[in-house]
C-alpha cells in the first residue's frame, strides 16, 4: 500500500509540473501586449519596454517559470500585472467562494446520485427510465443555460433568491446559503453521476454472493446498502473524482452568470487579459485540488478493492 | 423494499425542496435593506479597474472608483469646457506651453499630507514615466507650496486635456510599493480596502473634507464588477445595484422592467481608410474608390435595422458636439449606381480585398455581415481576422490592417484630430503624412481661438472631401438606473460614455 501511495504521489508531482509548465508556455510571449494594455492604446514603444522590464516580462521563458516555481516555496505567487494585487491575496478571497460551490455540489451530487442510482438499478422499470431521462437531460443541458433560467424564475420573476453576489458564511449563514443555492443547483444538474452508480449496482446485484446473502435471510436494505453498494462503489468513486474536474469547469460559467467573486471568474478574466500570475495561481489551486481528489479516489478505491492496488 | 410513485416523486423532488428551504431561511441574501436614500450608492461595472488604483493614464470608461478617490487639477466637461477641482484657478500661457495652477488651501490627502505643489509634481512624474509621449519633457516651477507651473517645451493644443486628466496622489503613497492596491487621494471618497474584495466589490466612504463634498450626496459608494450584462441587468432589476451601463440590445428589456434609462450620443463608428496613398492597397489611393465605399453604405438602414434606431447616421468623422462639425448635408448619400460608376471610373470595377480585424465583445461587429454584403456589390471582398488576448490592441494598431472598422471619439475635435487624422495619431494606423492636415494642425497649435476653430473645420472639410473615412453612425450609450433611488439630470462625462459620479444625485 505504501508503494502504491508513493507511486501515485510521484505521478501527481509529474502531472503538476507538466500542467503548470504547459500553461506558462501557452501564456508566455505576450509581454508587449500586456505592457501596452496596462498603459493605454497610445503608449509609446519606450514606455512599453520600460513597463515590460518593470514586470519582468522581458526575461526568457525558463527564467520566468522557475522564478514562479521558486515562489511557491516562499508563498510568493507574484502580483497581478493589471491591478497589482498579490495573487496569494486574491486566491485567499476567491478560493473559498469556489470551494463553497464545489464542496456543497459534490456532497449533494454524491447523496442524490447514490440514491437515484441505487433506486434505478434496484427497481428498474419506470423508476429506472425516469432516472436515466433525468440524468441524461442534466448532462445534456449546459449549466449556464440552467443558471440563466433559474435566475429568471427564482430571482427576477419571483424574487426568492438573490440574482447575483456572494455572502460569506462568516457574515451570514442564511445569506451564504441563499447566495449559493441557485449556483449549486446549476452545477449539480449537470454533474449527477446516477448512471455510473446504476450500472455498477446492476452488475453487483446479479452476482452470486447477493443471492447467497438473500438466501441467508438478510434484509433487503442491508443487502443493498451494506453489501451491494460497497462492492459497487469503486467505479462511482472514480466517477466522482472526475466530476470534481467537471465542476471546476462549471464554476467558470456559473460564477460569471451569478457574478460570484470566485476563482472561476478570476481565471476567466485573467486568461482573457493575459494576466499570467493570476492565471498561474488559479491553475495551481485547480491542479492541486484535482490531484488531491483523484488521489483520495484512487486510495479509497484501493482500500475497498484490493485488486486495484496491483494496477 | 418497495417503492410507490408518490414516494419516488418525493425522492426526486427532494433537492428542489432543499433548495426552497434554503431560500426560505435566506430572506433575500445581500439585497439592500432600504434605509435612507443617501446611505449607499451601488453601481455595477462591466469590467474591473484596468490598472488597479494606480494613477497611470487609464481609460476613463466606468472609472468611477478612480474619480471617487483622486482629485485632478481641473475636470473636463462635455463640449470642451473645463471646471476647477484641486486647482482653485489657473492660467494658460499665451504660447500654449504652460499651465499655472493655484491650489486650494488646507486640502489634504487621506494620509494627512497636504495637496501641495510637491505632490502635484510627484503625480505628474508618474505620467512622465508611463506616458512619456505626452508628458515626458514637462518641467515644473513652484514659487510657493500652493502654486505650480507645468511647462512643455512645445505648444500644446491639448494642454488643458493633458492637465485635467492627470490624477493627484500623495507623494508618500506614490513612493510606496502599494501604489496600485491602496490608493491615497483627496477625492470625494476614500477607499475602504478592508471592506472590499479586489476585482469584485469595491467599497468607498465619503470624504467630508473634499472641497465639493456636497455635490456627492451618498455616504458610501459600492462598485460591483458584474462582467456579464445579463447578470448586471438582473442585479439592477432585483435591487442589488442602483445603476449600470447597458447596451442597446437590452434597452427594451430594461425599459419594460420599469428602469430609468439615460442615453448620451457619443462616438463615431467608422471605416478608417488609412491607406490614402495606396501603398498597401493601391485602389485606396484613388479618392473615387474611397467615395464609392462611402456611397454603398446605407447609413439610415444600418441605424434602423441593425441598431434598432439607437444611433444617428453620421457623415463627418467628429463628435456631433465638436467644434469641427460643419453644417452640411451628407456629401455621399447612399447611391449604389453612382458608387459603381466611381469604381469603374477609377479602374477598379473588379474590386479588391482587405482584412478587417475583429475583437470579441465589440458591438460594431454586428455591422460586418452588412458591410461584407454591400461592399461585395463593388466587388470588394472583406476578410476577417479575430484578434484576442493582450496583444490584440497592439496588433490592431500595428498597421497590418490598413482598413480597421472601429468606434472612436474624444471629448474635443482637437483631440479627435490628434488621434485619427494626424499622421502621428494612433488610429491613423499607417501614419501616412499629409501636408494639408499638418499645415492646418500648426494653425491649431499656434493660432488664436478663431484660427483654431477655423482650422478644425477646414480639416474636417478636407478629410470629408477626400473620403478618409466611411463614417456610419454615432450610437447612443445607455445607462439604466433605479429611478426610486437615483436621480440623473445630466451626464457630464466628456466622452459621453455614462454618467460620472457627480451626476448621481
Amino acid at each position: 500500500m505504501l508503494l502504491y501511495i508513493v507511486k501515485h504521489l510521484a505521478r501527481a508531482v509529474g502531472v503538476f509540473l507538466t500542467v503548470t509548465f504547459a500553461t506558462f508556455v501557452v501564456m508566455y510571449g505576450n509581454g508587449a501586449g500586456v505592457a501596452r494594455a496596462t498603459l493605454g492604446m497610445n503608449a509609446s514603444a519606450q514606455d512599453v519596454q520600460r513597463r515590460m522590464a518593470d514586470l519582468g516580462l522581458d526575461r526568457p521563458l525558463f527564467v520566468q517559470y522557475f522564478d514562479w516555481l521558486g515562489g511557491l516555496f516562499t508563498g510568493d505567487l507574484g502580483r497581478s500585472y493589471y491591478t497589482g494585487q498579490s495573487v496569494a491575496g486574491a486566491l485567499g478571497v476567491r478560493v473559498p467562494v469556489t470551494m463553497s460551490l464545489i464542496i456543497v455540489t459534490l456532497v449533494l451530487t454524491v447523496i442524490i446520485s447514490v440514491f437515484l442510482g441505487v433506486a434505478a438499478a434496484y427497481y428498474r422499470g419506470w423508476v429506472d427510465r425516469t432516472v436515466q431521462v433525468v440524468a441524461g437531460l442534466g448532462a445534456a443541458i449546459p449549466s449556464f443555460i440552467v443558471a440563466v433560467v433559474l435566475v429568471l424564475v427564482f430571482a427576477v420573476n419571483n424574487p426568492i433568491l438573490p440574482a447575483t453576489g456572494y455572502v460569506r458564511p462568516t457574515d451570514s449563514v442564511s445569506g451564504w446559503l441563499a447566495s449559493i443555492t441557485l449556483p449549486v443547483i446549476s452545477i449539480l444538474i449537470g454533474t449527477l453521476g446516477a448512471a455510473q452508480i446504476r450500472g455498477s449496482v446492476i452488475d453487483v446485484l446479479s452476482r452470486d454472493f447477493v443471492r447467497t446473502l438473500r438466501a441467508r435471510g438478510i434484509s433487503e436494505r442491508a443487502v443493498v446498502f451494506r453489501h451491494v453498494l460497497r462492492s459497487a462503489s469503486g467505479p462511482g468513486i472514480i466517477a466522482f473524482g472526475l466530476l470534481v474536474v467537471a465542476m471546476f469547469g462549471g464554476t467558470i460559467f456559473v460564477e460569471q452568470v451569478f457574478a460570484l467573486p470566485g476563482m472561476g471568474q478570476l481565471l476567466n478574466q485573467s486568461a482573457q487579459a493575459g494576466d499570467v500570475p493570476m492565471v498561474m495561481g488559479c491553475v495551481l489551486v485547480t491542479t492541486i485540488v484535482v490531484l488531491v481528489v483523484n488521489l483520495i479516489a484512487d486510495l479509497s478505491n484501493a482500500l475497498l478493492n484490493p485488486k486495484a492496488r496491483t494496477r | 423494499m418497495r417503492i410507490s410513485k408518490r414516494r419516488a416523486l418525493a425522492i426526486v423532488a427532494a433537492p428542489a425542496a432543499l433548495a426552497l428551504a434554503l431560500a426560505g431561511c435566506a430572506g433575500g441574501g445581500d439585497q439592500p435593506s432600504g434605509g435612507e436614500k443617501y446611505d449607499k450608492l451601488i453601481l455595477g461595472m462591466t469590467a474591473d479597474l484596468t490598472g488597479g488604483w494606480d494613477i497611470v493614464d487609464q481609460p476613463a470608461y466606468q472609472a468611477w472608483g478612480i474619480e471617487a478617490v483622486y482629485q485632478t487639477l481641473c475636470r473636463i466637461l462635455p463640449g470642451g469646457e473645463y471646471t476647477p477641482d484641486a486647482a482653485e484657478s489657473w492660467e494658460v500661457s499665451d504660447d500654449n506651453r504652460s499651465f499655472t495652477a493655484h491650489l486650494r488651501e488646507g486640502v489634504e490627502y487621506s494620509d494627512g499630507t497636504p495637496v501641495d505643489a510637491a505632490s502635484v509634481e510627484a503625480s505628474f512624474d508618474v505620467l512622465k514615466e508611463t506616458a512619456s509621449d505626452r508628458y515626458g519633457e514637462i518641467t515644473y516651477d513652484s514659487p510657493d507650496d500652493q502654486t505650480i507651473t507645468i511647462t512643455w517645451p512645445e505648444a500644446q493644443p491639448l494642454l488643458l486635456d493633458r492637465v485635467c486628466t492627470a490624477k493627484l496622489a500623495s507623494s508618500d503613497f506614490l513612493a510606496s510599493a502599494d501604489r496600485d492596491t491602496q490608493p491615497v487621494g483627496s477625492g470625494p471618497y476614500t477607499y475602504d480596502i478592508d471592506a472590499s474584495t479586489q476585482g469584485s466589490i469595491y467599497q468607498l466612504v465619503k470624504n467630508p473634507d473634499y472641497w465639493n463634498a456636497d455635490a456627492y450626496p451618498y455616504k458610501t459608494l459600492e462598485l460591483r464588477v458584474l462582467a456579464d450584462e445579463t447578470a448586471s441587468l438582473n442585479a439592477l432589476k432585483t435591487g442589488q445595484i442602483d445603476g449600470t451601463v447597458i447596451s442597446s440590445t437590452v434597452y427594451d428589456e430594461a425599459e419594460k422592467s420599469g428602469l430609468e434609462i439615460t442615453g448620451v450620443q457619443s462616438g463615431m463608428l467608422m471605416i478608417h481608410l488609412t491607406d490614402r496613398l495606396g501603398e498597401v492597397i493601391p485602389a485606396l489611393g484613388d479618392v473615387r474608390v474611397r467615395q464609392a465605399m462611402n456611397m454603398i453604405i446605407d447609413k439610415q438602414a444600418v441605424v434602423d435595422q441593425l441598431w434598432d434606431g439607437h444611433a444617428t447616421p453620421i457623415w463627418q468623422p467628429f463628435q456631433l458636439n465638436g467644434q469641427a462639425i460643419l453644417d452640411i448635408e451628407d456629401p455621399y448619400p447612399y447611391d449604389e449606381e453612382k458608387a459603381k460608376e466611381l469604381m469603374a471610373e477609377a479602374g477598379y470595377e473588379d474590386g479588391f480585398t482587405f482584412t478587417v480585424p475583429t475583437m470579441e465583445g465589440q458591438p460594431w461587429t454586428r455591422l460586418l455581415p452588412y458591410l461584407t454584403e454591400q461592399l461585395a456589390k463593388l466587388n470588394i471582398t472583406i476578410e476577417q481576422k479575430a484578434l484576442s488576448g493582450p496583444d490584440a490592441i497592439a496588433e490592431l494598431l500595428s498597421g497590418d490592417f490598413p482598413v480597421p472598422v472601429w468606434q472612436v471619439g474624444a471629448p474635443t475635435s482637437v483631440e479627435d484630430i490628434s488621434i485619427h487624422v494626424l499622421d502621428t495619431g494612433f488610429w491613423n494606423v499607417l501614419h501616412q503624412p499629409n501636408e494639408t492636415v499638418t499645415g492646418l494642425w500648426d494653425q491649431i497649435v499656434t493660432g488664436d481661438d478663431d484660427q483654431r476653430l477655423a482650422a478644425q473645420q477646414e480639416i474636417n472639410q478636407y478629410v470629408i472631401d477626400n473620403a478618409w473615412f466611411v463614417p456610419i453612425l454615432s450610437p447612443y450609450n445607455y445607462y439604466a438606473y433605479d429611478g426610486d433611488k437615483v436621480t440623473i439630470d445630466e451626464v457630464t462625462d466628456p466622452y459621453g460614455g455614462h454618467p460620472t459620479l457627480i451626476d448621481f444625485q
